[in-house]
């Protein structure tokens, strides 16, 4: 819970950094479509984590945000011709933002159990409507997106190539992921922490527990829009998966596999999914079906996901210092 | 200091669907008075203290806070005007440091609730503020230790830093002193002289040393309603309280 | 007229459908505490049983009462060995694992019977048409009801008159209660959820020859069986009635009204009683 300053692991930093840069370079283009994917989807799965293991909303319905900022990113793309991508990003998140408002409203009536049929309901609303409305998402057939070529001044990247799709995705979803992080330690980000841990006492220290989980949903959904509008991008088409309860599934498996109780958790499932998923898909249509299976065996017997066992294991080791601080209950 | 009226308790009744707790409870605390109420077990003591603090409404009847009719406020705005309240079954953060249980309250206080970008433990101010707590009710070698990991006193003595976290003006302490030894009573009794100093507090308890030690005034909760109210020594000399309750007491 | 007691009786065939699955879902919900959000896969899995039993034996009686009593022996299966063995790690968990087993069972279908939908096809007096007060209309889809309503009746007649029943009804109003009632709490809490998956498969079953077999059967009837227990009111079995009724309705008829939102319909009509009684029609508040 403290911030420690680890002065010994500031040369990381810069070295890192420079891994990231140099990616494009190393890796051969389809591995470097994995990895950007992957990291799309870790902020999706990282969204998901503040709901689910920080304030222990589970929701079955994260996908519909995904949904709606894939879908509101292709439309502003196509409509509004020659769009600066950036500001078609604001605009498809301030329109997650507004689902999510309306969505969180009617949905944070309820708590535990009911709240999690209704956000499957909700997911399934979504995709209806998608269905339904054609002339918009363009129902079963999708949209292609072409993105304009975003310019900083010197440097230009144009999403439709791989390189410059992987660098602007590490830079804006890998800030999105920053801020997450951050957002854990600052005051909503406590706050949703202690309502999971004791709503009645945080309601008799002044605090609106209602507002501020529906501003943690609000929160998640929109950043769950931008990894959304991202994945339309980067495939440069959004078909109505984007909004599909399996979208849903994805994200839940993702995050659970990864483990719920670590901040690194969800991005370790992100990766590992993708990797998986592309491995197994080579070799049989049933992945999902092996997938499916892993996480039935990691609810059973590993409640704490990947990073749970890795933790577990590293507790077994000699010399392991403190259990660290783990919110796993 | 004003004689003003903080808390003003105006013909309360609370029935939980046929079963009536509160029939009608009325009495009035000062602005710096130490009031206590006791009563028997079940006389709806604890309920009393919910419909106060806002947990849940009144059946009837209204309560004044400062002044205003606070009756249909919920809990959390009663909280920010100044009111706070302690738990009888100990209700703190148990996975959560000493530090990080009071500094939930002084964050509170401090207006910094939701807020996106501030971190409360990078505020040096909130950490001091906390800290100062934390020595108030005695536990800052404990600043990191877990609740869960505290001495059963200590965990007593943090629900009522909790309490006091968000820098009331009236505190509602139910049974702080429930459960503990002679010793860690003295030293509760001691602390809560302490810290009532200079804010209004109203205390439910079932010890009667505690009781007229504490208390300016004493009401005497019977069956939903208030059988007599007065300075301990009155109380301790009326028959009718005799008879009710310090009589089975003490035999 | 005439069409409008057309749809009416359509709207009661899809009642008992919705009814059979969600009377299952809101009994264990009330007991057990756990949303199952496998108990629409069993009603998949009772059509593709029933299917594959259909081309073996070639007798549809058959399969109606063998495929729910495998679903009985599968719903067996998940409590004791599954459910039970999350129980301990709360609440997320439980659904957690449900949706997973709904998930398996969702590609283990796609798996084994393929994504495309298939035809299933009953003979004899159930393929005929009787006429009724001047219309004519198919025996199957009054077979359908009727199921239904000797199901509820029967159901009725357990929970109200027997001993085991009156124990489950106790369980439902106060969980905490029944391990004071001095009977075997697991073995109870195992008997209705495999009967809540017959019941389930059972629906499967008799929904075939009507709406086809497909792998997406089980997604649509569970956002309705949702629909049915948030409006009627988690864990209550009257509710459970009432709502099956409204929404089978609604979706008979909101497709001819609106044939663009009649799944609209169903949902402003959950919107609307969540924002005015969010425990539903005969709910208990939380
Ligand atoms: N939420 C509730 N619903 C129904 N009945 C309640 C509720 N809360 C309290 N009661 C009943 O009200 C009566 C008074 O309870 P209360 O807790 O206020 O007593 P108390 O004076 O605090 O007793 P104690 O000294 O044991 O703490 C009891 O009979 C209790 O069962
Ligand atoms: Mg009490």
């Amino acid at each position: 819970m403290m911030p420690k300053t680890k002065p010994a692991y500031l040369w990381a930093w810069p070295l890192g950094l420079a891994l990231l840069a140099a990616l494009p370079w190393i890796l051969p283009p389809y591995q470097l479509r994995l990895v950007t994917e992957a990291t799309i989807f870790s902020l999706y799965a990282v969204s998901y984590n503040l709901l689910l293991g920080y304030a222990g909303l589970l929701s079955f319905g994260h996908a519909m945000f995904f949904g709606v900022g894939a879908f509101a990113a292709a439309v502003v793309i196509n409509s509004m011709e020659g769009v600066p991508l950036f500001l078609a990003l604001a605009m498809a998140t301030a329109l997650t933002t507004l689902a999510g408002l309306v969505v969180g409203l009617l949905l944070l009536r309820v708590k535990g159990t009911p709240f999690a049929l209704l956000t499957l309901a909700f997911n399934a609303l979504f995709y209806a409507i998608a269905v339904k409305w054609h002339t918009v998402t363009g129902g079963d057939d999708g949209l292609t997106v072409f993105p304009s070529v975003v310019n900083f001044g010197l440097l230009s990247l144009d999403p439709g190539k791989g390189p410059d799709m992987y660098y602007l995705t590490v830079l804006v979803i890998g800030l999105a992921v920053a801020f997450c992080c951050y957002f854990t330690r600052t005051a909503m980000g406590q706050s949703v922490l202690l309502i999971r841990e004791n709503e009645e006492r945080m309601r008799f220290l002044g605090y609106n527990t209602n507002v501020a989980r529906l501003m943690l949903f609000i929160i998640t959904g929109a950043l769950a829009g931008l990894a959304g509008s991202f994945y339309a991008i980067f495939n440069s088409f959004v078909s109505l998966d984007a909004i599909s309860i399996e979208m849903t599934t994805k994200v839940l498996l993702m995050t659970f596999i990864g483990g719920t109780a670590s901040f690194a958790g969800p991005i370790v499932g992100a990766f590992f999914y993708t990797y998986v998923q592309d491995f197994l898909s080579d070799l049989t249509d049933n992945w999902p079906l092996i997938m499916g299976t892993l996480f039935i065996l990691m609810v059973l017997f590993a409640p704490g996901g990947l990073s749970g066992l890795v933790k577990s294991l590293a507790a077994r080791l000699p010399g392991a210092k403190d259990k660290g601080s783990d919110r796993d209950d | 200091m004003t004689e003003q009226a903080i808390l003003q308790i105006m013909d309360i009744r609370k029935d939980f669907s046929g079963l009536e707790v509160l029939t009608s409870v009325n009495f009035t605390v000062g602005a710096n008075e130490r009031f206590a109420v006791i009563g028997p077990n079940g006389a709806g003591k604890t309920t009393l203290f919910n419909v106060i603090s806002g947990k849940f409404p009144a059946t009837s009847g209204a309560v004044l806070f400062k002044g205003r009719d606070i009756s249909s406020q919920s809990a959390y705005r009663r909280a920010r005007m100044g009111m706070a309240r302690s738990f009888q079954i100990t209700n703190i953060f148990q996975q959560l440091s000493a530090l990080d249980n009071v500094l939930a309250g002084v964050r509170s206080h401090q207006g910094l609730r939701y807020n996106l970008l501030r971190r409360p433990h990078h505020d040096q101010r909130l950490i001091e503020l906390s800290e100062a707590i934390l020595e108030r009710i005695g536990l800052q070698d404990y600043r990191d230790v877990p609740a869960q990991e505290l001495a059963y006193g200590q965990q007593r003595a943090l629900e009522l830093g909790v309490t006091l976290s968000c820098d009331p003006e009236l505190i509602l302490l139910d049974e702080p002193t429930a459960g503990m030894s002679r010793k860690e009573t003295e030293d509760a009794i001691q602390m809560i002289s302490r810290v009532t100093r200079d804010i209004a507090c109203v205390i439910i308890e079932h010890d009667m040393n505690v009781v007229f030690t504490l208390a300016d005034r004493i009401s005497v909760l019977h069956y939903g309603v208030i059988l007599a109210c007065g300075a301990p020594d009155e109380i301790r000399c009326d028959q009718k309280v005799k008879d009710a309750y310090l009589g089975e007491d003490e035999s | 007229m005439s069409e409008i007691a057309v749809f009416f009786l359509h709207g009661l065939a899809y009642a008992g459908l919705l009814f059979l699955v969600s009377s299952g879902l809101t009994l264990v919900f009330g007991m057990m505490n756990v949303l199952n959000f496998a108990h629409a896969s069993f009603y998949m899995l009772g059509a593709y049983f029933a299917l594959s039993l259909l081309h073996i034996t070639g007798n549809f009686w058959l399969a109606l009462i063998i495929s729910p009593l495998l679903l009985m022996a599968l719903g067996m299966v998940i409590e004791r060995f599954l459910l039970r063995k999350v129980h301990v790690l709360g609440h997320v968990h439980e659904l957690l694992l449900t949706f997973g087993i709904a998930y398996i069972l969702h590609e283990g279908v796609k798996w084994i019977w393929g994504t495309s939908p298939q035809a299933m096809a009953v003979t004899g007096i159930l393929a005929d048409t009787v006429s009724l007060m001047g219309i004519t209309y198919p025996v199957y889809r009054l077979f359908i009801f009727a199921v239904s309503v000797i199901l509820g009746l029967l159901m009725a007649l357990v929970l109200f008159k027997t001993r085991i029943g009156i124990t489950v009804r106790a369980a439902v109003d106060d969980s905490a209660m029944v391990g004071a009632l001095g009977i075997n709490v697991p073995r109870l809490f195992m008997g209705v959820f495999a009967v809540g998956a017959a019941l389930s498969g059972l629906a499967g079953v008799t929904a075939g020859p009507l709406l086809s077999v497909f792998p997406g059967m089980a997604e649509s009837i569970l956002i309705d069986a949702f629909v049915v227990i948030v409006v009627g009111g988690m864990g209550s079995l009257g509710g459970a009635v009432l709502a099956s009724f409204i929404i089978g309705q609604l979706q008979s008829f909101g497709v001819i009204l609106f044939p663009e939102f009649s799944l609209a319909l169903i949902y402003m009509l959950m919107a609307l009683v969540l924002v005015v009684k969010p425990e539903g029609l005969f709910g208990e508040k939380q």
